[in-house]
């Protein structure tokens, strides 16, 4: 083969993505040319240097800052949605009207006295005092825990979606939803579990939660997605579990795949 | 909201994309989950584009405000990530652009990184590193970005080039360039001796 057409390769080379055919052509290809084998080993060398830079980590304020954004994002959204549903109504009132129901003509009438509630509801939305705010999350918690013990699968779900909007849950909560990932019978409901994990990290219950609960699973999406999450939050302490996981004998090749990844990311 | 069936059989394929998905549906708490996964790795990929931390920060939250602005325009035919990093692109482009429009005309064209050291570079301590960094500020920024994209950000050349709307052939050739030319640069930054 030509000198060219081996160095076409090269960049599949180096990240490992040539076939058994391709790569035996390079390895007879560079025995032979000197050119072409100095090429290699310089870039190889390079791309190896590359992975001396360390990996760099935002300070805390990134973290406030975006979630003090989605706070307001998620404020402007939920103003506009009753805005939204009013706008509709009476444009659909207004139509009706005009054909001249009387019903119609009344409801018409009240008009500013909604107007008026609404403003009300949006105002008073906007200045929600802290204490308020700390019994919504209350609230909040016990009817996310509540819902995650129902029988219907779209309530338990509904559950673990009340639990992203909490800023510090309980460890009743904690376990719950734990205990959700663990033995719900539903694997929408446990992957929905695995996605509130990473907003609840911090907590050390959780840590330890996730890399036992790595053992227990044995739905491949499970697997997947709980090693996504350990590799995200580079968690070094799930080394030993991924080691454990990759010797199984029957392991689906992709989550095998994410372990060998995973196992390279976290050791680096 | 896209859910996990009997049938399903490629893990890989619904954890971003259905979070996306419940963000575009409404379910815009579902983006601190995204956020949680990826703000390390996308501040990464601009601390190596822009070798400035407090630039970078900036831009990571610049690409999560897109991303749930622009949440409608998500289809979910190709992988988050890929979207993810095209909003990156494009957020760091119009950072390059307003900068270049700050400047006077004369500097307009100069180089954009900045040689701060970093919080883990310092702790490293490492000439290596330091040089590594110098090297890599001095590649075009076509070539970095492929550069970090394939190395960094474990992205596969098919994916690159859908990114940059470009064929497969290119990007090789751009990886194939780029190290070559980090190498030269690196060398000669060494002061021409091998290490």
């Amino acid at each position: 083969m030509r000198c060219e057409d081996i160095k076409k390769n090269f960049p599949d080379y180096l990240v490992k993505d040539l076939d058994q055919s391709s790569s035996d052509d390079i390895q007879s290809h560079i025995a032979d040319c000197a050119s072409c084998r100095q090429e290699l080993e310089d870039m190889s060398a390079v791309w190896t240097k590359l992975g001396v830079l360390p990996e760099e980590h935002p300070s805390n304020g990134l973290r406030e800052r975006f979630y003090g954004m989605l706070e307001e994002y998620k404020t402007e959204v939920n103003r506009e949605r009753p805005l939204h549903h009013l706008k509709q109504f009476f444009s659909s009132l207004f139509y009706r009207s005009r054909s001249g129901r009387p019903a119609f003509q009344i409801a018409f009438g009240f008009i500013p006295l909604l107007v008026g509630l609404s403003l009300g509801y949006i105002l008073f939305s906007g200045s929600q005092s802290a204490e308020l705010r700390r019994e919504v999350q209350d609230m909040r918690q016990m009817l996310a825990v509540s819902l995650l013990d129902q029988r219907s699968t779209t309530e338990r779900l509904r559950g673990v979606n009340l639990s992203y909007g909490l800023e510090n849950p309980d460890s009743r909560t904690i376990e719950a939803l734990l205990d959700t990932l663990n033995n719900d019978p539903n694997i929408n409901v446990r992957l929905a579990a695995v996605d509130a994990m990473y907003l609840f990290y911090d907590s050390p219950s959780v840590r330890e939660g996730i890399i036992q609960s790595l053992s227990q699973q044995e739905s491949p999406f499970l697997q997947a997605a709980l090693v996504d999450l350990l590799v995200s939050v580079r968690e070094r302490q799930a080394l030993e579990s991924f080691k454990k996981l990759i010797a199984a004998n029957e392991l689906d090749p992709k989550v095998r795949q994410k372990l060998e990844q995973g196992i390279k990311e976290l050791s680096y | 909201m896209s859910t996990i069936n009997e049938g399903s059989n490629d893990v890989n394929l619904y954890t971003d994309n259905r979070l996306m998905e419940e963000v575009k549906d409404g379910k815009v708490e579902k983006m601190a989950v995204l956020f949680e996964k990826h703000h390390v790795s996308l501040f990464n990929f601009f601390m190596r584009l822009t070798g400035n931390s407090s630039i970078s920060e900036d831009l990571v939250q610049e690409v999560f405000m897109r991303m749930l602005k622009y949440r409608a325009t998500y289809q979910g035919r190709s992988k988050f990530t890929l979207w993810m990093y095209q909003i990156a692109r494009n957020a760091h482009i119009d950072f390059l652009r307003k900068k270049k429009d700050a400047l006077p005309l004369d500097e307009q064209w100069s180089e954009p990184i900045t040689s701060e050291a970093s919080p883990a570079e310092k702790l490293e301590g490492g000439e290596e590193v330091k040089l590594l960094r110098q090297a890599l500020a001095q590649l075009p920024l076509k070539k970095r970005e492929v550069l970090i994209l394939s190395r960094y950000q474990n992205l596969k050349y098919k994916e690159i080039a859908e990114l940059m709307d470009c064929h497969i052939g290119t990007v090789k050739a751009h990886v194939h360039r780029a190290i070559k030319e980090l190498g030269k640069i690196y060398f000669e930054l060494q002061g021409g001796t091998v290490s």
